[in-house]
């Protein structure tokens, strides 16, 4: 053994670590009053136990399913849509304007313009032909 | 079967007197321990106490693979830890020269005592590696298992730790009437 270890080893036996009664008794009577926890395995079960555990656990779960059906009521209410009703109301105008009738196409129209056009064309060769 | 393992299953079987003796051969050597370890004189007898009774509880769970001061040392290290945190969630930083158990163990003409050193210098779980290789013989792989450490990290630290120590001491014999030691 070296001489540190030595040292270490005989500095450590100098630490007074005297156990008082006190303490002894207080560990004593703790003691007592533990009882150690078991690691062992639960105990194996008997072979039909499992099958009682699974038919017990399909009966339940049949019992629950036919309560559940035994507690409704008939068939189930139809959902009834109610028609929206329209709350806007659209307010009177007292405006004593005739509305514009717009029933022709646009082809239509714009025929009415060339016409137009044209008997504009014509009247003015009519007024240049009066002039010269 | 050794006389330590028949106790043990003794106390598995739940004989009380059985663990009381194995308690009577561990209970100075941890109480030591403890006293590094703890903020005062009371808490290292709470934290023996407590272990003791843990390592009762629970001794079915003991694996006979290691040695039994392992475990119980173990048991010691983290009842300190669990009872340190507490202090210092409910009362702060305890930690107080005047309070030391280790100062009031040590007698006053061995104040050069390589422990308190020890105490100073390294953290606390260098120092308990130290001490469990020093004083308890414990080997690598046991230091490493009570430490939750691996046995690089002990290998390696048991060196620094012994350097350190190492140093103090030529230090101490090079200066004689030096206060380092106080």
């Amino acid at each position: 053994m070296d001489k540190l270890a030595k040292q270490l080893r005989e500095d450590a036996a100098n630490i007074d670590a005297e156990i008082s009664a006190e303490l002894d008794s207080r560990i004593r009577a703790s003691l007592q009053n533990v009882k150690p926890e078991s690691s062992r395995p639960p105990a194996a079960r008997p072979p039909w136990f499992w099958w009682a555990s699974s038919l017990t656990g399909v009966a339940a779960a049949l019992g629950v399913i036919a309560i559940i059906n035994l507690d409704q009521p008939g068939p189930s209410p139809q959902l009834q849509v109610q028609e929206p009703v329209a709350h806007i109301v659209v307010p009177e105008f007292d405006l004593d304007v005739e509305a514009a009738m717009l029933t022709s196409p646009l082809a239509e129209e714009l025929a009415r313009l060339q016409a137009d056009l044209k008997r504009a064309e014509e009247a003015v060769r009519n007024d240049v032909r009066i002039d010269f | 079967m050794s006389d330590e393992l028949k106790l043990i299953n003794s106390a598995k079987g739940g004989s009380v007197d059985a663990f009381t003796e194995l308690v009577y051969r561990y209970r100075e050597g941890l109480f030591r321990f403890l006293l590094t370890r703890c903020a005062s004189h009371a808490d290292a007898e709470d934290v023996l106490q407590d272990t003791f009774i843990s390592a009762y509880r629970y001794i079915a769970t003991y694996d006979p693979q290691w040695r039994f001061s392992t475990w119980l040392y173990r048991i010691a290290i983290r009842n300190a830890g669990r009872l340190r945190k507490d202090n210092v969630a409910e009362l702060g930083d305890v930690s107080d020269d005047s309070s030391d158990p280790l100062a009031h163990c040590i007698a006053e003409s061995d104040r050069h005592n390589l422990w308190r050193n020890a105490k100073r210098l390294l953290s606390d779980e260098v120092f308990a590696a130290m001490w469990l290789r020093y004083v308890e013989d414990m080997s690598i792989r046991d230091i490493a298992a009570v430490l939750e450490r691996s046995s690089s990290w002990t290998k390696v630290n048991l060196l620094r730790g012994r350097r350190a120590l190492e140093s103090e001491l030529n230090d101490e014999t090079q200066n004689p009437g030096s206060e380092a030691y106080g």
